[in-house]
């Protein structure tokens, strides 16, 4: 069925009308353009019209133009719920929690870098563990784990890495109000424990980038990039520790569902209301992992600002590797939003979408407050990744939000049988590009074909008016997991 | 009793057979192991004891290869054979197991990387038996 039934609203939006499944309180709106609708997967689009059926949902579920068929809520999705009578929910964030993306500027250019690009990428892999069954280098003791959960960077600032400067440049500072340590399994701790400062496996990665291509040069200066600059980007999340709490949760609010009379078309999108005591401690959990992601993309930019030192033999002034932001894409935050011109506090979730507040918002550092907030979107290892900033439109419309990414769009077995018989390491060689990869299965399944293309993603939000283009980044180094 | 993978876009997914519930669930245990690692290179130096405990058969199955997932990612224990030692089905479908896991220490200098499970999740999840055969399948987000 499906796709026909859908309503074209312009050239980057299609609804999806409140009778597309049953039960529908709004309709859907996702952000695509034609040529990006005709990959659209009519189970993606079953998820957007599920959310639509949650209690308390306010005004449209959303979904961005990475959207791709995920657990419960779609990849891609964004809802908001009010306060009295809305939800909140596990699987509206995800198992990643905190999964996000940092931004590293410098003073060097990609052809300083270059003759020492192979040794620089052989630290950066050896000193940040990856890839399945690794463990982070750092072993905290006993007691540091709960500073972890409720200061999140500011534990790692606290311990000599990093600065002030870099929390000012963290969404929420680094470190999330309300976090509730005693709302965290024993599990979720044990598998946390040794995970501090590993970047993980899948789709998170470290890159080494040179700035290509600069769409808005005043806002590019502010943020402190420029064109044949060598930037490092760090994608990655809360790791065994924010899975588990997630893991943890779904068992929870199963119950919850039962307990409060929720109907739901899908089991996954199991949730409890927000006033409860079940959303209350998921909520302590959640901002404890979302701590505990903050704490290791801090220690990995650290170690990263340690290796570009030892192996350009260059001071950290010389370097100038300031922070221009981190941004999570997979959580659920209070936030006060205007609904029909009054201001209402809402549980917002994103769940593969970054929060893309606009100029002036009080949230804000002064850095930014002219410019809006920094929005970075990570690509496939091959193509580029984007700097964009947030808008009034993204306020108005999808509760200050953006795409976070490519979207998948091959299967990683039909991405290993489409890489059988290639070197994926050779071909992005002779493109430029060199990959250290803790395993060549991953590197198979990531390849660039796996993905959408970046730029056609990039194209809609920039179109739609929900964030600006301000600079395109190449990989030139990439570590994998 | 077998198992075979699932293509789904982004993820990963095991379907497993077998002539009892109990052989089905060990075999889907097997197979989350081997999207993990190639079972071939995997000793049988360890045995762990596992126990989990559901609403409903695929409530258990879930909590189970959660409970094999959380070995993995917090102390680093691949198995390569399960033995389910213990199952009690009760008629309102609630169940518990006790298993003995044989495997070991999982070492990158001798066993391949293959996915990171983050958990097995109840996306798509079926357990029903048919022509006295139960399959199931499960999904893993990676």
């Amino acid at each position: 069925m499906a796709v026909q039934t859908l309503k074209r609203i312009d050239e980057f939006r299609i609804e999806v009308p409140d009778t597309y499944v049953q039960g529908m309180k709004v309709p859907g709106v996702i952000y695509l353009d034609a040529a990006l609708g005709e990959g659209l997967e009519e189970r993606a689009i079953r998820q957007v019209a599920n959310v639509a059926t949650l209690p308390g949902i306010i005004k449209a579920s959303l979904a961005m133009p990475d959207i791709h068929m995920g657990y419960g809520f779609a990849i891609g999705g964004v809802a908001a719920f009010g306060q009295e009578d809305g939800i909140i929910s596990p699987g509206g964030v995800g198992y990643d929690i905190n999964c996000g993306v940092r931004l590293l500027r410098s003073n060097l250019r990609a052809d300083e870098v270059a003759p020492r690009l192979r040794e620089l990428l052989g630290v950066l892999y050896e000193d940040i563990p990856s890839g399945v069954g690794s463990k982070g280098k750092l072993r905290l003791e006993p007691g540091e784990l709960e500073k972890v959960m409720s200061l999140g960077a500011r534990w790692a600032v606290s311990k000599g890495m990093g600065s002030a400067a870099d929390l000012e440049r963290t969404e929420s500072g680094g470190s999330m109000e309300g976090a509730d340590p005693s709302q965290v399994s024993v599990r979720a701790r044990e598998r946390g424990h040794s995970q501090i400062g590993s970047l993980g496996s899948g789709n998170h990665f470290l890159e080494v980038q040179k700035v290509d291509e600069i769409y808005d040069e005043q806002a590019a200066g502010k943020l402190g990039l420029f064109r044949g600059q060598v930037t490092v980007m760090i994608h990655t999340g809360s790791r065994g520790f924010g899975h588990q709490v997630c893991t943890d949760f779904l068992e929870v609010m199963e119950r919850a569902v039962r307990k409060y009379g929720i109907a739901l078309p899908d089991r996954e999108l199991a949730c409890a209301p927000v006033n409860s005591k079940e959303a209350r401690d998921y909520l302590g959990a959640m901002r404890a992992a979302a701590n505990y992601a903050w704490a290791n993309r801090h220690v990995i930019m650290h170690w990263t600002r340690d290796a570009f030192m030892s192996v350009m033999g260059m001071g950290p002034k010389d370097l100038g590797m300031m922070m221009v932001y981190d941004v999570a894409h997979n959580m659920a935050k209070m936030e006060e939003h205007m609904v029909d011109g009054k201001k209402m506090m809402l549980a917002v979730h994103r769940k593969g979408a970054t929060r893309a507040f606009p100029p002036g918002h009080p949230e804000l550092p002064a850095l930014y407050r002219e410019t809006g907030q920094p929005v970075l979107v990570p690509g496939d290892m091959g193509r580029a990744s984007f700097v964009l900033l947030g808008s009034q439109r993204a306020m108005e419309e999808t509760w200050g939000s953006t795409c976070h990414g490519a979207g998948r769009v091959l299967s990683r077995h039909e991405a290993l049988r489409r890489a059988k018989g290639r070197s994926i390491y050779r071909e992005l060689e002779d493109r430029g590009i060199i990959v250290m990869s803790a395993g060549k299965q991953t590197l198979a399944e990531e390849m660039s074909e796996a993905y959408k293309d970046i730029s056609s993603v990039v194209e809609v939000v920039h179109g739609a008016g929900l964030s600006a283009k301000v600079a395109r980044l190449l990989p030139i180094g990439v570590v994998k997991g | 009793m077998s198992y075979e993978t699932l293509d789904i876009s982004g993820d990963a997914g095991i379907r497993a057979m077998g002539g009892s519930i109990r052989e089905a669930f060990e075999a889907a245990a097997t197979g989350m192991y081997s999207l993990i690692t190639d079972l071939g290179c995997v000793r049988e130096d360890r045995t762990i004891e596992v126990s989990a405990a559901g609403e409903s058969p695929e409530g258990l199955l879930v909590r189970f290869l959660n409970e094999l997932v959380f070995h993995f990612d917090a102390y680093g224990f691949v198995g390569k054979r399960v033995d389910i030692k213990q199952l009690e089905m009760e008629n309102t479908g609630r169940g518990r197991l006790k298993a003995d896991v044989h495997g070991e220490q999982f070492d990158p200098a001798r066993h391949s990387r293959g996915l990171l499970i983050k958990a097995a999740t109840y996306h798509g999840l079926l357990v029903e038996k048919k022509d006295g055969l139960w399959s199931l399948d499960v999904i893993f987000d990676i």
